[in-house]
């Protein structure tokens, strides 16, 4: 089935195996979603981050390649992790959708919705250079 | 009200002033709120006694005592003053102790009947009432996840209720900002209460939490996924929060006008999941007659839909949280008091409306 067009946003193509290339793919980008294919949740959260004017990078999440990213997921959060200020996390993998911001997990919606009420969102935007303004 | 002050009483008054003066003292002691001290007591008879050796030297007229020269009787003067000034001093520090411990108990009283309700509520010891039980779906009897919910519901109704004319009262007092701040916290967990209910209920049968079967039918009407939509609420509470300042006023704003954004997220979502479950029940020939999978794959998406009855509370307890940071105590608890009007005036207009007199055709 179609999903509906997705406003803007770059879709990473899935990656296939390595623990570097999600690592990468934290690292390198300021704003990261992991979701599953046709999540409403993940909508939501485009959503609410597009309104900031943001351009997350998704990474679709579909059976083949779930296993092989809650791994590396949890192999980042777990010990050591992009930057070392995570290794206080338990190393397991958060709910989807998940959102790392600065190389960092940010959380959920929950987490977001939070942030964006409490109007700490933008700053956290800002830290992780995913905003100009 | 400062019978035990010990203002310098000015001379020619001295030899009538002071007996009251000790009386007065005398009272207040007596009266056992303290803890008697003896050294007190022992004070005032020192003094009496000392009153008493001063009028054998003479008649308590102004002019006699003054015209004494003799130092001896002005020491013993200036000493009895002094301990009086000293008792009085004593006096009036354990009063204003004996009051901040009167005002703590006081606040205490309160946080614990506060509790004592609330637990109560749990326990289930308040008859359950206020479900206009025609509004009930069929699930209600099947279902002891929602039966639970129900019964509970009804319960918090009425222990909104109460607390708004808590509220009401409270407001209307001279009730400081202490104790009113422990009339706001109880709200806010109230609605918190509420939306863990929910968050449960949703799980045993989300359909029922989302198509407000368990509210009233005013209620149903301007629901917006399973409650109040929190851009809406603020609309409505802003002018009952008068008087703000400027900054509350633009930090307002700023919170409607983001909540707004998350509404529209949220509503966008639920579009999607909406197009995602009528495209999942419909797929393959409509005919055939054998749909089981397709049932099946849908029931599964369904969990999606608990998810977003989740964050709708979520949103409404986070508005809730940051209007609360936004606000004095008094702004605060006029909030909670308008909103909780509002709502019982939704509920209140539904059963006029249900039990309005309906023609026979």
């Amino acid at each position: 089935s179609d999903r509906l067009p997705t406003a803007g946003g770059s879709a990473a193509p899935p990656p296939e195996n390595s623990n570097s290339t999600v690592r990468e793919l934290v690292a390198e980008n300021s704003v990261v979603v992991f979701a599953r294919k046709g999540c409403c949740m993940c909508h939501v959260v485009k959503l609410l981050l597009h309104g900031h004017g943001v351009n997350p990078t998704i990474v679709d999440i579909d059976e083949q390649n779930e296993a092989g990213i809650k791994n590396d997921l949890s192999r980042i959060l777990g010990g050591g992790g992009v930057d070392g200020a995570n290794s206080g996390n338990s190393a397991a993998v958060p709910q989807f959708p998940a959102v790392f911001m600065g190389g960092e997990l940010f959380g959920g919606l929950e987490e977001i919705m939070g942030a964006h009420i409490s109007g700490e969102l933008v700053p956290r935007l800002r830290e992780a250079r995913a905003l100009w303004l | 009200m400062n019978s035990t002050s010990a203002r310098f009483v000015p001379s020619k008054r001295m030899g009538i002033c002071e007996p009251m003066h000790q009386m007065a003292m005398w009272d207040f002691k007596g009266n056992n709120f303290l803890e008697t001290s003896p050294p007190s007591m022992f004070e005032i008879e020192t003094n009496l006694d000392n009153l008493s050796e001063d009028t054998s030297h003479g008649t308590v007229g102004p002019s006699s005592k003054y015209d004494q020269e003799a130092s001896k009787s002005d020491d013993k003067v200036r000493r009895r003053l002094a301990q009086n000034r000293e008792a009085a001093r004593k006096s009036r520090l354990r009063k204003k102790a004996y009051v901040q411990q009167l005002e703590s108990s006081k606040l205490r009283l309160i946080q614990l009947e506060q509790e004592l309700h609330r637990t109560r509520l749990q326990q289930g010891q308040y008859v359950g009432g206020g479900i206009d039980t025609s509004q009930l779906g069929y699930s209600e009897t099947t279902n002891p996840g929602i039966a639970t919910f129900e019964m509970e519901y009804g319960q918090w109704v009425e222990e909104q209720n109460r607390q708004i004319s808590e509220l009401r009262s409270a407001l209307n007092s001279d009730m400081g900002d202490m104790e009113l701040h422990i009339f706001v916290d109880c709200g806010m967990r109230h609605y918190s209460d509420l939306f863990t209910m929910k968050a449960t209920a949703a799980k045993a049968d989300v359909f029922h939490i989302i198509s407000g079967m368990w509210k009233t039918s005013a209620e149903r009407f301007f629901l917006w996924i399973a409650g109040f939509r929190p851009s809406e609420l603020l609309k409505i509470l802003m002018p009952n929060l008068e008087p703000l300042t400027e900054q509350q006023r633009l930090d307002v704003s700023n919170l409607r006008q983001s909540c707004q954004q998350a509404e529209d997220a949220l509503s966008q979502g639920m579009e999607k999941l909406h197009y995602i479950l009528a495209e999942t029940i419909a797929e393959g020939q409509l005919g055939e007659g054998n749909y089981l999978h397709q049932i099946g794959s849908t029931i599964d998406k369904f969990e999606a839909l608990a998810r977003f009855v989740v964050q709708a509370d979520h949103l409404r307890q986070e508005t809730l949280q940051q209007i609360y940071r936004i606000l004095s105590t008094r702004q605060a608890a006029q909030g909670l008091l308008a909103m909780g009007e509002y709502l019982q005036r939704l509920r209140t207009l539904s059963s006029c409306w249900s039990s309005r007199p309906t023609e026979q055709t």
